[in-house]
């Protein structure tokens, strides 16, 4: 491989980390203060996806794509809610198996909802950001360059929520310890729903940003769920670093998997074995929580 | 049961159909086909429910080896032409090897990590038989055409029949071995159960693996009549299917997921075939309406419908809540033994040899010293009382005894033998028994069984995957619980019984499993006055009965007192002092320590 097709699966790999990473964030975020997998976490980002062509391509290319998002992202925000108002509280303290279980259920809801609504057919979104970079003899997709800073921007944003805000810092308190929270007179009930409500947004977000650059159907909830757990249990769960670093390896190895020819077929194999042999050493991931 | 097994496999054919060539028309053909499908899913489901709703695994792989079981018939046959019995011999063997090795990989992570790698293990399998065009087929799948004596539905299905209910039989008998007791104690409470001797995870392992084992067959099978072996059967959404059939049956009854097959294919027939998407969304809830209807878990299933029950046939039975009762009899007992117990205490001391000789024992937890240089001997037949203000690192040090933390520096030596850093179920097994802070038993096992599985354990039957657990030691656990005082509620679940009555069900299981020495964290804690004195008094004892050497450390003083023979005071994880009760009675620095932590009186000053 020439230094110039290094570069163009490197910024390949990095527009995948990118979308993989906003997904990531929010499923550990929700683990990290919840305690909660959420098995349902692809199908908001699946459900955003589908918002955000649909309502993109009705409000006209270009500038529609943003209405779109900000309507995707806002449902899938209000679906959070309801599901964490619903379901999650009454499964909060129970067993894993219970909460896997109840969230593996509104997983298979939505998945049959959004067939009703949105049909079986791929639907596709034209780029808002259209056209090309020349660099070196290789051209990149103008939108690649975009989501890869989109997520910098989106895990400073979160970040920032974490350790500069009132919210973050009790969302910090509880993911240390929910009782004595409780105990200090925050209503770590309401401060659920709303971490639950913005990890739902941020798979939202993942979703909508996704839309332009792959057609969107009806099995990319679980695609991209299972990427989203390989990454979280690389980077351990409950760590945004974590996230970080688990989407930047798993969509490295997606890209460069693709790329050269022995290994091409297994690409998403080796997405696993890596996630597996990182277990191996370490068995909650580089920066893990315990899970209870 | 084993009647009503017969019984459920002879009596699907007359439901579905009965017989193609009496009844040769279209319709019938296909019920037979339902029958035989719902045989199939029934055996997987089971196979499932070994994991779910015997040891509380949750597995996303399980749909992979039932692929593995379908590929493996497949390849032998189409591939190898080879006979298709031999590959349908194969199919378990090959599911249950892929089974070993993933269940060994999945094992290093713990609980949610675990579900998450069975994931990753099934998705790695799924774009194997995807991407491997040569060997598997790709997303073409194989297509396999059975040989003509298994080609007519009615033999099919008694064939299949025949196979699902050998498979069912020998799962029946193995959840009712003593392989089986140690499976649910682990499901029960893992912890409590490596207490009692059990390596966890060798048999979490060994479930995995027999689980994979009959998904295997159940794959195997599956090719028979559906024919075709394809990737999809591995993707980890087809668990969805094992899943739900078990929710829907119960995981609690071995052949509630039977039950819950049968009614998936009637309700998948009905309604997948017009409404495809409406399916899933039944699927789920389903799933949701088991998860949240019946409160503290899955296995509850059964607790709810007896609950139900209960309110209906209201007035018919009396209820027989034990904690007062049990206190009234006891109470009596009290009465005839107190002499005894003064007796006991009036006794003169003889200090036997070293049982536990602790040197330079030290914990650390980054820069906290939790444990520091702490040496300590524990005599045969002493009680031995450890005191200390909170934090000064007394269940840290109950912990590096019993194998939950392994120390940073130091050694325990037990009975001759150094046990410095080994795991809690080997510990176990050289005799050292416990009482955990906060009581752990089997809840919802009955006294008698939370005793018999552990001198099952202590006995190393729960290797055996035959014979009746519950015919075991059942003599020998009555005349236990008789001994604590729980004669009369030994088949109550251990869970009803009262707080003090089930720590003294946690030291009759220490004493079930012939433990020399038997550590108790803080003994009555959270005991009222009275039950404070009944435990105690239960205690001692035993411990003059049984031989037994007490390691105990309590902040009630007058337990103390009344108690222990040797007391050491730790501070800030430290040995402070050691002596007779009175010396440490009289002892200014014990005095300083805990002025501020407890009342000058309690210390008897």
């Amino acid at each position: 491989m020439t230094p110039g097709q290094v570069l163009l699966f490197a910024v390949g790999g990095l527009a995948n980390a990118a979308y993989l990473f906003i997904v990531a964030a929010g499923l550990s975020l929700v683990f990290g203060a919840l305690r909660v997998i959420n098995m349902a976490h692809g199908s908001l980002y699946m459900i955003a996806a589908f918002v955000t062509v649909v309502i993109g391509n009705q409000l006209g290319a270009g500038l529609g794509f943003w209405g779109g998002m900000l309507v995707a992202v806002a449902v899938a925000g209000a679906i959070g809610g309801v599901v964490e108002v619903l379901v999650l509280r009454r499964v909060y303290g129970r067993e894993h198996l219970v909460q896997l279980l109840g969230t593996y259920a509104v997983s298979l809801i939505i998945a049959g909802a959004v067939r009703i609504v949105f049909g079986a057919n791929y639907r596709t979104i034209v780029s808002p950001i259209p056209g090309h970079l020349n660099l070196g003899g290789y051209s990149y997709a103008s939108y690649s360059l975009f989501m890869i800073a989109a997520a910098i921007a989106i895990g400073g944003g979160v970040w920032a929520m974490l350790y500069r805000t009132n919210l973050g810092r009790n969302i910090r308190a509880a993911v240390a310890d929910p009782d004595l929270l409780n105990a200090t007179g925050v209503n770590v009930t309401r401060l659920y729903t709303t971490v639950f409500m913005i990890g739902a947004a941020l798979a939202g977000l993942g979703g909508s940003i996704v839309a332009p650059s792959q057609a969107v159907g009806s099995s990319i909830d679980t695609d991209v769920l299972v990427l989203a757990f390989a990454i979280s249990v690389i980077g351990g769960l409950g760590s945004i670093v974590g996230s970080a670093v688990g989407a930047l390896i798993v969509g490295m190895v997606i890209s460069f998997g693709l790329v050269i020819p022995a290994t091409n077929p297994f690409a998403l194999a080796f997405v696993f074995i890596i996630m597996t042999a990182v277990l191996i050493v370490r068995p909650r991931g580089f920066f893990g929580l315990p899970d209870s | 049961m084993v009647l009503a097994l017969f019984l459920f496999v002879a009596l699907i054919p007359p439901l579905a159909g009965l017989n193609e060539n009496l009844n040769p028309d279209a319709s019938s053909r296909f019920q037979i086909f339902l029958g035989t499908s719902a045989l199939v899913l029934a055996l997987w489901a089971i196979s499932y429910n070994l994991m779910l709703g015997y040891t509380g695994m949750v597995s996303f792989a399980h749909a992979a080896y039932y692929g593995v079981g379908a590929y493996t018939v497949a390849l032998i046959f189409k591939r190898y032409h080879l006979p298709i019995l031999l590959g349908l011999a194969a199919a378990p063997l090959a599911a249950a090897a892929v089974g070993v090795v993933t269940g060994l990989v999945a094992q290093r992570a713990v609980r949610l990590y675990f579900s998450l790698l069975t994931l990753a293990i099934s998705q790695l399998l799924f774009s194997l038989a995807f991407t491997w065009y040569d060997f598997t087929g790709g997303d073409n799948g194989i297509a396999v055409t059975v040989p003509d004596q298994l080609s007519d539905y009615t033999t099919l299905y008694y064939f299949t029949a025949a196979v699902v209910g050998v498979c069912l039989l020998l799962m029946f008998l193995l959840v009712r071995s003593p392989f089986g007791a140690a499976l649910l104690s682990i499901r029960e409470n893992r912890q409590r159960a490596a207490a009692i001797g059990i390596n966890v995870k060798a048999y979490e392992l060994a479930i995995y693996t027999i689980a994979s084992l009959f998904a295997g067959m159940a794959g195997g099978l599956f090719i028979l009549y559906q024919q075709q072996a394809y990737p999809e059967m591995l993707y980890w959404t087809a668990n969805a299917q094992p899943v739900v059939v078990t929710l829907l049956g119960g995981t609690t009854t071995f052949l509630g997921p039977a039950i819950g097959a049968f009614i998936y294919v009637v309700l998948d027939n009905a309604v997948s075939k017009q409404f495809p998407y409406q399916f899933d969304i039944i699927l789920g809830a389903i799933v949701l309406g088991v998860v949240l209807a019946v409160p503290g878990g899955i296995s509850d299933a059964p607790t709810v419908f007896l609950r139900l029950r209960e309110r209906f046939h209201r007035g018919e039975q009396a209820e027989a809540p034990p904690a007062e009762s049990a206190g009234e009899a006891i109470r009596m007992f009290d009465v005839r033994k107190a002499l005894a117990t003064d007796a006991i205490q009036a006794e003169e001391v003889h200090p036997g040899q070293t049982l536990l000789q602790i040197e330079h024992l030290s914990r650390r937890f980054g820069g906290l010293r939790a444990v520091e240089d702490v040496s300590l001997e524990v005599k045969q037949g002493d009680r031995h009382a450890i005191i200390g203000p909170n934090g000064a690192g007394k269940s840290t040090l109950f912990n590096l005894i019993t194998g939950q933390l392994k120390p940073t520096s130091g050694t325990v030596k037990f009975d001759g033998r150094d046990i410095t850093g080994k795991a809690p179920h080997v510990i176990a097994r050289t005799g050292i028994g416990r009482a955990f802070q906060i009581t752990t038993i089997f809840p919802k096992l009955t006294v008698r069984q939370n005793l018999q599985f552990a001198m099952l354990a202590h006995a190393g039957y729960t290797v055996r995957p035959f014979g009746l657990a519950n015919r075991i030691f059942s003599a020998e656990a009555q005349e236990l619980a008789e001994a604590v005082g729980l004669g009369a509620w030994t088949d109550l679940p251990a869970g009803q019984l009262s707080h003090g009555d089930q720590r003294a069900i946690e030291i009759a299981i220490s004493l079930a499993l012939g433990s020399k020495l038997v550590l108790l964290d803080e003994p009555t804690a959270g005991m009222s006055a009275y039950e404070t004195d009944k435990a105690m008094e239960l205690v001692r004892r035993l411990a003059t009965e049984r031989h037994l050497t007490l390691l105990f450390c309590e902040h009630d003083m007058s337990v103390v007192f009344s108690t222990a023979r040797t007391v050491t005071v730790m501070h800030q994880g430290r040995v402070l002092t050691e002596g007779t009760p009175e010396q440490i009675r009289h002892n200014p620095d014990v005095q300083k320590v805990y002025l501020g932590e407890l009342e000058q009186e309690e210390l008897g000053a």
